[in-house]
Order: C-alpha cells, then structure tokens, then sequence
C-alpha cells in the first residue's frame, strides 16, 4: 500500500515543480543560423485592422517562400492597446524580433537601448530618399527604417459638395478662407453635414503650422520649441468656429468612434494623413475622396513634409538579427511587397518598391497628391522628444475638452504646457 | 428587544469548535501540502508585486531605465495633478450613488424572489445573469451601443418625447450610464441577500402579522435588523468593488476616460499613466493611496456597524 504521507508529498512536490517548469518555460536555446528543415523563428508584431493583417500575411508567406530558413511568427492589434502591450513586453525584456513601428515613439525605446541599431547589420537603403532616413535616426543611429511616407491633406467629398451647390476647393487657401469653406458647409449642411471635425484639434497640423511660421517644434536638446502664445494663436483659430455647423460637435463625434466623423459621413472634410484614402473609402462607401494641399498663410511655405507612415524596428535583444535584417529589408525594398500593400502603409519609401508597384484608381490620388506637393516639401521632422506620445494624446484630449467647452484656450494651453514641462522634467 | 430569545436560540445551535484529534499533526501537515500551491502563487504573484510596487511607488521608474528614489514625491505631486484629483472624484460619485443603488434593487429583487412562486427557480437564474457576464468585455460594448446615438435607449426615450441625444458622447449623462450598468448587475449581492432572507424564521413575520403590522414595519423591524449582517457584507463588498471599476470604462471610453474626463475613474487613470505614460512609479503610488484609502473607509465602516449591525447572540 502506498504511504498516504508519501503520497501527498509526491503530488505536492509535482505540483510545484511542473508550476515551476512552466514558469520558465523558453528554457530551449535557440539557434543563431536555421536551415530549410531547422529554420529560426522570428516574431513579428504590428497595429491595424483585417485588411492590413491579410497583406501582412501574404507578405510573410512570401518572406518564407523566399528564406526557407526563417520563419515568422505574426501578431498585431489595434493602436492603442499596442503601445501599452510593447511598454510591458520592454519591462519584462521580451519585445518581439521585429516591429512596425511610429514615429511618435522611436525615441522613447530608441533612446533607451530598447531598439535595435539598424546601422550594425545588412539593410540595404540606396533606394531611399535622403531626406526621409533621418527620422529613423538618434543622435546618428538608425532604429527605424520608414516602410513608407505620408503627407498631410486636406479631404474632401465631391459628391457632398455638390449637392450643396459649392465649387470644389484647389487648395490654394489660407486659414481665413478655409474657415469660411467649413462655415459655408456647416450653414448649407442643415444640421445633417458638417464643415469638418477641428482641425487645431491635431498636433501635426499644430506642427505644420509652426514650420509655417518657421518655428520649430522641438530644440535640439529635447525641449519646446514654441511659447505658449504660439498655441494660443493656434487654438484661436477655429475660436469662432467651435459650437457652430462648421465643426462637428465633440459629442457626435465621441459617438461616432471608432469611425471617424469624415467615414461616417457627418462631415465634408476632414484634415489629416493622405494614406487615411483607403479606410475613409470603405468607411463612408463614397464613390470619390479628392486631396488638396492644407491651407497656409504664406503661399510658399506650405509647411509640409513627408512623414515615415510607419517603420521597421528590431529589439535589441533579438536573437536573430541577421533573420530580423533580412525580414526588414524584404518588408521595405521588396518590389512584390510594394504591390500587396499598395498604398496602405503609405506610399512605398523605398524607389524599388515603388516603382515595381502599379498605382491606380485611390492609390493613384494619394501617390499623385504626394507628387503634386514635391515643390513644397522640406526635410521631414527629427524623432520626436521622448514621452511624446503622452503629449500628442494630451493635445488630442484637451481640444476636446475645449469643443465640450469645459476649457477656455487660456486654459486649454495651461493645462498642455503644465503637462510637457511636467513631462520633460521627468525625462530629463 | 422582541426577538432576542430566538437569536440566541440560533446562537446556542451554532456549530461548535472541530474537537482535538490525535492524528492533528499529521492533519496540519497534509493541510499544508493541500495548501501549498496556493501559497507558492499567493507568495510569487501577489505579496511579491505588493512589496516591489511598495517601493516603486517612492521612485521614478519609466520602465525601461532602473528605478530612481525619490521618496514621497509622487504622493505630494498627486495632489497637485488635475487629473488624478478628477480621477477621485469620478470615483466617488460613482460609489457613492452607485452602491447603495446597486444594494437597493439587489435587496427588492431578492425579497421579491424569496416568496413561493411557480417558475422562481428560472426568475433567480434570469436575474442573477447579468452579474455573471457583466464584467466582460462585450457587455460594456452592447452597453456602448445601446446608449449610443440613436440607439435604443435613445429611441426609446424620444419615444416618450425625451431627447437626451446619446449618452456616451455626453459628459453629463455617461456617469449615469456607468452607474445603471453596476446596478443591472445586483446578481451577486442578490444571491446573498436571498440566502439572508431564507435564515429568517417565518414564525417571526407571522408574529408581526397578529400584532397588526404592515408591510413596512415588518421589514423595519424584522427583515432589516435580521439582515443587518448581510448588508453589512454586500455593502463592504461592493463598495471596495466599486473602487475597482476599470473594464467597463475602459472599453466604454476608448481607454481614455472620456468624454471630457467623465469616466476617468481611479484606476483606468493609474493604468494610463503607468502604460501609456511610462510613469510607473507615479501608478505604484496612486496604487498604494488606494489600499490605503480603502483600508481606512473598510475601518470606518466596521466602527459605525456596531450600532446598526446585529449578530445573533449578541448582548444588546
């Protein structure tokens, strides 16, 4: 007969040992080099809806087809639960292989060691415009490689115009006739259509209005570039429009969400990155979306910028950086890449995957808008300041709070600069 | 007090003490293997969190960098921060209206349960539902939808010539609506309230019912000082419950907190500046005020008890 007492302790002891076990569970060493029947795994991590999960999955079926050796592992969700997902995965050391990547946080991770420097392995970047890798770089090291670019622009549904009897705008406009554009939508709209949503309630359009201006965002050592009258003048911009049809109500809008007011078909217009086509389109079934230049108050100087839409990131810590390398530079030179993702992503960085992509019906708009801008364009932005992520969502919520009415701009720039000198304190 | 021969009547019929066994040490050792698992998690996933976060909440820790001491600053700056003073007090509105309102309509649903009826066995099931799914995700989604513009409860009320728009675009009326889906969901407290009730001797009602009193003095008299212990414990329960609210608006408001700050209750607040921010030290602290907090209103409560609460047996 079995001890009753060394029984207990054997189920006891297996317990905890089989807990044990699990918790250390990637004890297995992985390979540095795979072969066709041994090949490495890498993970791969980014944000975004079904349409783009399905291109990625083509793109990684192709990468396999072509690297036998490697093997990618896939996940992504949505933008905002990404962020906080890649926080935890840093704190705890395990950040996947290879990451798409934004802007808005390269410096946070890059600066932290947390990112893999790009310019110690293979990627090729001849096919790469020279003014768009620097906001790849830190202080002359390359974290991200930009998959593809966006500008900013200005929206527009012909259809609604219209039927509104108002001519189409060329985009030649200053900030006092697009005003009135949206106030003409907003009184002819009747309470069903409206202007657009806020446009001061974006920081890069903040941005491209600083450089407007010739003010810069951000100093080289890591602090504000502008003063707080700058923000107020900006905010005061739509002062008299706030409350009134030209600009949707944050309440509707609020409503609308995850659908932008401009998807749903609640506004006329809507300012923002023209990569936004495709989405726009299937949101609002309209027919046709067309794209003109934001307006300015000085003609020749329209403020705008390529962007990097997205980049490629590798962890530091990634146990296959020659596997990583060789998934980024097929991700962002691959002419085949270039022709599953078309303009999703933004229209391709890199010449090769550009020029072996064919471009028509939407995709050609936004690829013809970004060449109709060219004589405009200077270099594109450093990486923004770290924890600037903090502050564009805190740009985004105090507007908000402006067109609820709860704050005055007074206020609204109070409250936005207390939390960036808070914020570049802390970083400091 | 009329009824305190029965009380101790039920007190002298308590279970006693288990009686001193021979075998005892042989008993606590095999207790303690049983138990052992549980406490290795208990060890590992709770009380070592608690004490690392103790000490982050007196550093700077941005996850990514080592922590940085920096003593009881992030208590001190908590007050001067806007949003964590209006982080308190959306949390407190929503405990409390939304508890005893939640106490409430778990109470008179429960009393309406505990009569005989045919079919109550269904009742109890259909009404405990809505607490058993309610913490998930996709309540507070339909929730989202049902009070959004043009949706039912928004159709339904212009029905009735009410037009309150939607609700979740309203920072006016989104309190409202997360204080409706914590009382929707009374299922739990219900339960315990019905077996409450069911531990009252009918004799005593009948008792009342000779001396000619009504409905309301029954219950002021009899249901209420017999249940007393119970609602001590709901109201205990779901008023540290409450506190905690973070799924719901967190779905309901994008993981924002808002519209205008309106759902930033406290702990989707410390999540945002612990996650999205990186401040988590300033989230270990917010953290700790909490436990603090609550441990000191979990005291007061049980202090003012003792002139509300009746135990059976007890000398008053």
């Amino acid at each position: 007969m079995i001890d009753r007492r060394k029984f207990l302790g054997t189920v006891a002891l297996g317990t905890a040992s089989a807990a044990f076990l699990a918790a250390c569970g990637q004890s297995s060493s992985p390979a540095q080099t795979g072969s066709a029947e041994n090949p490495v795994t890498i993970t791969y991590t980014w944000w975004g809806n079904d349409d783009r999960a399905e291109r990625t999955r083509k793109a990684i079926a192709l990468f396999e087809s072509k690297n036998p050796d490697v093997k990618v592992n896939g996940n992504f969700s949505d933008f905002a639960g990404y962020w906080q997902k890649r926080a935890t995965e840093a704190a705890g050391g395990g950040l996947p292989d290879v990451m798409q990547w934004d802007l808005s946080y390269l410096r946070d991770y890059g600066q932290r060691n947390q990112l893999l420097d790009l310019g110690t392995v293979k990627i090729n970047t001849d096919a790469f415009d020279k003014s768009l890798l620097p906001s790849g770089q830190i202080r002359g090291k390359t974290y991200g490689i930009p998959t593809s670019t966006n500008a900013f622009a200005v929206y527009y549904d012909p259809a609604k115009l219209a039927s509104l009897g108002i001519a189409e705008p060329d985009g030649s406009w200053n900030y006092k006739e697009f005003n009135a554009f949206l106030a003409e939508v907003g009184a002819k709209g009747n309470g069903t259509l409206f202007g657009g949503t806020d446009y001061t309630g974006i920081w890069w359009n903040f941005n491209i209005w600083l450089r407007q201006n010739n003010i810069q965002a951000f100093t080289e050592d890591g602090k504000l570039g502008f003063s707080k009258d700058d923000l107020k003048k900006w905010w005061n911009l739509t002062g008299d429009l706030r409350g009134t049809a030209a600009i949707v109500g944050e309440d509707k809008a609020t409503q609308l969400l995850p659908k932008s007011p401009f998807g749903s078909n609640v506004t006329a217009t809507e300012v923002t990155w023209d990569n936004f086509m495709a989405g726009y389109l299937a949101d609002s079934g309209a027919k046709e979306l067309k794209l003109v230049p934001v307006p300015s108050d000085d003609p020749d100087n329209l403020g705008l910028f390529l962007k990097p839409s997205m980049l490629m990131v590798a962890s530091a810590k990634t146990k296959n950086k020659d596997a990583a390398a060789r998934f980024i530079d097929f991700m962002v030179n691959d002419p085949e890449v270039g022709q599953i993702f078309k303009t999703s992503r933004g229209v391709p960085a890199s010449k090769t995957q550009r020029d072996g992509t064919t471009f028509e019906g939407t995709d050609k708009l936004v690829v013809d808008y970004e060449k109709s801008i060219e004589k405009y364009l200077k270099d594109a932005p450093e990486p923004p300041i770290v924890g600037f992520g903090t502050l564009e969502s805190t740009f985004k919520r105090v507007t908000q709070d402006l067109n609820y009415g709860k704050l005055t701009v007074d206020g609204a720039a109070d409250a936005w600069f207390k939390e960036a000198e808070d914020l570049i304190k802390q970083n400091a | 007090m009329t009824q305190s021969p029965t009380l101790s009547r039920r007190a002298a019929s308590a279970p006693t003490p288990p009686r001193k066994s021979r075998r005892r040490g042989a008993n606590t050792r095999a207790g303690y293997t049983f138990l052992l698992p549980w406490l290795l998690g208990f060890i590992a996933l709770t009380v070592g969190p608690m004490i690392s976060s103790l000490y982050l909440s007196f550093t700077n820790y941005n996850l990514f960098d080592a922590p940085k001491w920096i003593g009881f600053d992030n208590y001190l700056t908590l007050f001067q921060d806007e949003r964590f003073l209006q982080s308190v007090g959306v949390t407190m509105q929503y405990v409390v209206f939304g508890t005893p309102l939640k106490l409430a309509a778990a109470l008179a649903i429960a009393m309406l349960l505990n009569s005989k009826r045919k079919g109550q066995g269904f009742y109890r099931s259909a009404f405990y539902a809505p607490s058993l799914i309610g913490a998930s995700v996709s309540i507070a989604i339909v929730w989202k939808a049902m009070f959004g513009d043009s949706g039912p409860v928004d159709q339904g009320l212009s029905f009735f010539g009410i037009n309150l728009g939607g609700w979740v675009g309203n920072p006016n009326m989104t309190m409202g609506m997360m204080i409706l889906l914590t009382v929707w969901q009374f299922g739990a407290p219900m339960v315990i309230f019905l077996a409450g009730l069911k531990q009252i001797p009918t004799d005593l009602y009948e008792a009342a019912s000779m001396d000619g009193a009504g409905p309301v003095r029954k219950f002021m008299n009899i249901t209420w000082p017999m249940l007393s212990p119970v609602i001590f414990f709901n109201l205990l329960m779901e008023t540290i419950h409450a506190f905690q609210i973070f799924a719901s608006a967190y779905i309901i408001s994008n993981g924002e907190g808002g519209p205008a700050g309106s759902t930033l209750f406290y702990t989707l607040y410390l999540y945002l500046r612990g996650f999205s921010d990186f401040r988590m030290g300033y989230a270990s602290a917010m953290a700790w005020l909490l436990v603090i907090v609550v441990g000191i209103i979990t005291l007061i409560f049980f202090k003012t008890s003792k002139s509300w609460v009746h135990y059976s047996g007890d000398a008053k």
